[in-house]
């Protein structure tokens, strides 16, 4: 029985060791993956899925995994199946590149415009110079009668 | 300056608000329904699972279709595979052409699953999903009856037709799709 286990074994190790040995390069796992693809019946990414597209999809990719594809010809391969709804983040190229840029040039210019507003804020609780003394801005009449009154308290 | 420099943001938050509106009108007025039966049927043009060029809905008129999504992961989709293709045998001396459109599906899974099931009538693949999207699908398998004219006929049936009620719905469907 031993035996049996053992030579089973070791043709199972015969078997895997040259697929193994013909990966050139490091090999892309399924963990890797699985959550830089959608899953594309539930729109969530295939980590978070258990549904049965998303389970064919994962079946695929280890077999790919296994053939030692790597992980941009893997998604090559899903994209060509799929479309490109099947990555979970837009291409860094072309018109898709927009997806990437957008969202940091809003958040700059955010800034900018938030920054722009407080230094205006800040400028504006200083407030103006106060203008030079003009006197009371009363008529000469008037400013005559006032003297007299408070002549007339002291 | 300031006053340039304020009018030019409030501009922008008007572009800003105008766009998100813009969006949320294009997501109201793009969610898929089911096309009405009676109506056009969705056209589509899709590509032959044995890479045998593409077929157009549209190229197809003036014969009558049934239209039936499946996918090779999809449970029910096998117990009604055979019925199916009994069905199409049945029916394509009458002209009746039988269009299986693969709905997110792996190639190899489907191709294996033609073979396994001896699928003779054409299959096309919709990987991404766009023309299922059209015929507001909620899940497969499910079928649709084209008449001669480009329309809708008979009944959209949701569920493998080896269940009795919708096996009546399919065989009124086709018979729709012929006689309209």
């Amino acid at each position: 029985m031993i035996l049996r286990l053992a030579a089973a074994l070791a043709a199972a190790l015969a078997l895997a060791a040259p697929a193994a040995a013909a990966c050139t390069h490091p090999r892309t796992s399924l963990a890797y993956l699985e959550g830089q693809i959608m899953c594309p019946t539930c729109h969530t990414t295939l980590d978070q899925s258990e549904s049965p597209a998303a389970l064919r999809i994962e079946a695929e990719i280890s077999k790919r995994i296994a053939q030692c594809w790597t992980a941009d010809q893997i998604k090559a391969e899903l994209v060509q199946n799929f479309g490109a709804g099947i990555l979970a983040a837009p291409p860094r190229k072309g018109f898709d590149l927009l997806a990437w840029w957008l969202p940091i040039a809003g958040v700059v210019l955010g800034a900018a415009l938030l920054a722009l507003g407080v230094w205006r804020w800040s400028r504006g609780r200083d407030g103006p110079e106060p203008p030079p003394d003009e006197g009371s801005g009363l008529d000469p009449e008037s400013e005559r009668r006032l003297d007299e009154a408070l002549a007339r308290f002291e | 300056m300031a006053r340039g420099l304020k009018l030019s943001g409030q501009a922008l938050a008007l572009a800003l608000v105008a766009g998100l509106l813009g969006l949320l009108v294009w997501k109201l007025t793009h969610q898929s329904h089911p096309p009405k039966i009676g109506g056009p049927a969705p056209a589509f043009s899709l590509k032959r699972i044995d890479g045998g060029g593409t077929v157009d809905l549209t190229s197809l008129r003036g014969k009558p279709v049934v239209l039936n999504f499946w996918a090779s992961w999809c449970v029910p989709c096998k117990s009604e595979a055979a019925a199916l293709e009994a069905a199409y045998r049945r029916y394509r001396s009458q002209g009746v052409v039988f269009l299986g459109i693969d709905y997110h599906d792996v190639t190899g899974d489907a191709r294996t699953f033609l073979d396994r099931h001896r699928v003779t009538y054409t299959t096309l693949q919709d990987g991404s999903g766009m023309v299922g999207d059209r015929y507001g699908l909620t899940g497969v398998p499910e079928t649709y009856f084209v008449d001669r004219r480009g329309r809708l006929v008979g009944f959209h049936i949701a569920g493998p037709i080896t269940d009795s009620k919708l096996a009546a719905e399919f065989r009124q469907g086709v018979e729709a799709a012929l006689n309209s």
